[in-house]
């Protein structure tokens, strides 16, 4: 044992005795996959609008208690808007041609109609709800918010879609307490339960923030400890085959298998490491982003509770060692430099494939899932920021995937003695 | 001390690299093993040094082999190979620490060691210096510091002068000849005539992976009715090469 922990000591020294060891393997991938993270949105955001700025909408007959919620809101301001009369909308729907090809171009358009000719929105809502408080059988509105978009157009789509999800329905909501008058002070709470506690509103956010984590987060992870698994076990075991110290190590009176213990512990701990600071950053680009945009892949309010988080602390390092397993087989199954780096390659391509089929599957994870060695890490941390986690969940991929690493070192040493 | 008996490595099943290699060397002792490249010296010293094992045949290191006494041979055998590179990053100072922990040499000694080690190969200077700054000899030089941290009784080395300016490679065969004369049992692989002639005791010329002749530099000579060791030994590489 005294011998393994030289061998890692040594190993550990000998990363951080470079700074740009350090950087490479710590930083780099980490700041870069933020930084693509964050330009993601905008790249999506140019492609259905045409522009890197946020989604325009444009207003028709904004009534004020619109506007007024616009301003107040934050969820609301995702959206640029532009207010216009009905007539100015009128005039812009005189060219047909140019009118469809701002609609394909991300144009989106909100028409308020009241329904009576006498009466402007608000004032067709609140009579509404006065009809109500009189208990009026009869009462009805004719008040109807349109949303005009192209329904040929995915993005065009998928933006009115969210626009509705995140501002109409919640200003919809919210007319009851600017306009409902006395019907309000029956039928309504008397406040809104967030000005006063804090950590609900918290949680709205970490709905909406979790969600588009679990999408996001894993296959980050994935990839960011595969990438570190990959350098390391290139640096630590082919690159030193290849010069000849591992013979060196080998000719040393110390048992092969406490030097290889040695460094797979200190690729673990700098892997597991390298994850933790990645997830930090990812955790912190989430709380910097004031937006609540859907759209953003890390928006506001990413949270996880102790018990999710000890469940990520502890899945991450059994994922790493399976990696090195791996990655250790490869190199020692093959002779040239150049197949062992190309091999290597391969699982990194399996790792970005399973990260976007995570970031556009619409379904929760099957069973069978569970017994995919290190894809089940993946839907683990996907389904622990959706809060759907399960402790046998928790059991089957640590131990299998901790069986599978032992197995896999255990063959690959066992061949290698033989040689 | 080294005996090898009708040692066989094949990599392949239709390919043979080492045909039944056998031969012996003794304390006090330098044994040049000669060849052209692709010959199997590499292979043999590999083998010899553990790293290996043979298809069929023994290896015997002071009577042990290395299926029952693998750490025990090590910590007989200080082996060096030009084929080694020191991590770029690290200074002497760090490697000899490191590799005094890994051979157990105590904390007491650990100082004496590096410094008359040091001193002897003018690494002193050099010491905290990373490898990546230093020449390729000094790396040499801290690659034989290294190997031999443990003052083992059988030294290995493979083209130990290879690639070595003429003043760097005096103070590697120097170094041979003193280790020679404290009673270590040397294998040593060169194709340098001059090196092989000075130092060796005896030498086997390897050629397609078998032993073509073996003896003294006198007796190779005679063997091969030539007057020159450079002559005997392309005269003994012609005979016995199959192209």
């Amino acid at each position: 044992m005294q011998k393994v922990i030289t061998v890692f000591k040594w190993e550990i020294r000998k990363l951080f005795s470079s700074w740009r060891r350090t950087v490479t393997l710590f930083l780099v991938p980490a700041v870069l996959l933020m930084a693509a993270l964050n330009v993601f949105p905008l790249l999506v955001n140019y492609m259905s609008t045409g522009s890197l700025n946020k989604k325009p909408v444009t207003v028709v007959d904004a009534p004020e208690s619109f506007k007024s919620y616009v301003e107040n809101t934050v969820d609301a301001r995702v959206f640029n808007y532009e207010y216009i009369t009905f007539d100015e909308f009128q005039k812009m729907n005189e060219d047909k041609a140019a009118f469809k090809k701002q609609l394909r171009k991300g144009m989106l358009i909100c028409l308020f109609h009241s329904g009576d000719p006498d009466k402007d929105f608000d004032e067709e809502i609140r009579s509404y709800y006065d009809e109500i408080y009189a208990e009026n059988e009869n009462a009805v509105s004719h008040a109807v918010i349109y949303v005009g978009y192209d329904y040929n157009s995915l993005t065009s789509a998928a933006k009115a879609e969210q626009f509705k999800q995140t501002v109409l329905e919640n200003y919809q909501h919210g007319l009851i307490d600017t306009l409902g008058g006395d019907y309000a002070l029956v039928g309504s709470t008397f406040f809104d339960t967030d000005t006063f506690n804090p950590v609900t509103k918290l949680e709205d956010f970490r709905t909406i923030a979790n969600t588009a984590a679990a999408r996001v987060v894993p296959g980050v992870l994935m990839i960011m400890m595969y990438y570190c698994v990959y350098s390391l076990v290139s640096d630590m075991f082919a690159s030193e085959r290849d010069r000849g110290f591992m013979a060196k190590l080998l000719m040393t009176p110390v048992k092969p298998r406490h030097i290889y213990a040695g460094k797979i512990l200190a690729i673990n701990l700098i892997v597991s490491c390298a994850s933790y600071v990645t997830m930090l950053l990812l955790f912190f680009s989430s709380w910097i982003n004031r937006s609540n945009d859907a759209m953003s892949l890390l928006p506001f309010g990413m949270m996880l509770t102790p018990t999710e988080l000890v469940n990520i602390i502890i899945v991450v390092p059994i994922s790493v060692l399976l990696m090195t397993a791996v990655c250790i087989s490869i190199v020692f199954s093959l002779d040239r430099m150049q197949d062992i780096t190309v091999n290597l390659q391969l699982p990194l391509i399996l790792f970005l494939g399973d990260f976007f089929l995570q970031m556009f599957r619409g379904t929760r994870p099957v069973t069978m899932e569970y017994f995919v060695p290190l894809h089940n890490t993946m839907q683990l941390v996907s389904e622990t920021f959706m809060a759907q986690d399960k402790t046998w969940h928790v059991i089957v991929v640590c131990l299998l995937n901790l069986v599978l690493a032992f197995i896999v070192f255990a063959v690959t040493f066992r061949k290698e003695e033989l040689k | 001390m080294i005996k090898l008996v009708d040692v066989h490595k094949s990599y392949t099943k239709d390919k043979e690299t080492i045909k039944g290699v056998s031969f012996e060397v003794k304390k006090g002792e330098i044994f040049g093993l000669l060849g052209p490249n692709g010959a199997g010296k590499t292979t043999l010293m590999q083998m010899i040094a553990t790293l290996m094992k043979p298809t069929t045949g023994q290896v015997f290191i002071d009577g042990m082999t290395a299926d029952k006494n693998l750490l025990e041979i090590h910590k007989r055998i200080g082996f060096l190979t030009n084929e080694i590179k020191l991590d770029p990053m690290s200074t002497p100072n760090n490697l000899f620490d490191f590799f005094a922990a890994l051979y157990d040499i105590p904390e007491n000694e650990l100082k004496d060691r590096r410094d008359e080690s040091f001193a002897r190969f003018g690494i002193t200077p050099f010491a905290d210096k990373r490898i990546n700054e230093l020449s390729t000899g000094m790396k040499q030089k801290i690659s034989i510091a290294i190997s031999l941290i443990h003052n083992p009784p059988i030294i290995i080395f493979d083209e130990p002068t290879n690639g070595l300016d003429i003043l760097t490679s005096k103070q590697v065969t120097d170094y041979l000849k003193e280790l020679k004369e404290q009673g270590h049992a040397i294998l040593l692989s060169t194709h340098i005539f001059s090196v092989a002639e000075e130092l060796c005791d005896e030498i086997a010329i390897l050629v397609d992976g078998k032993i073509a002749a073996q003896g003294t530099v006198e007796e190779l000579i005679k063997q091969s009715e030539t007057d020159s060791f450079e002559k005997a030994f392309f005269k003994i590489y012609v005979e016995n090469h199959v192209e």
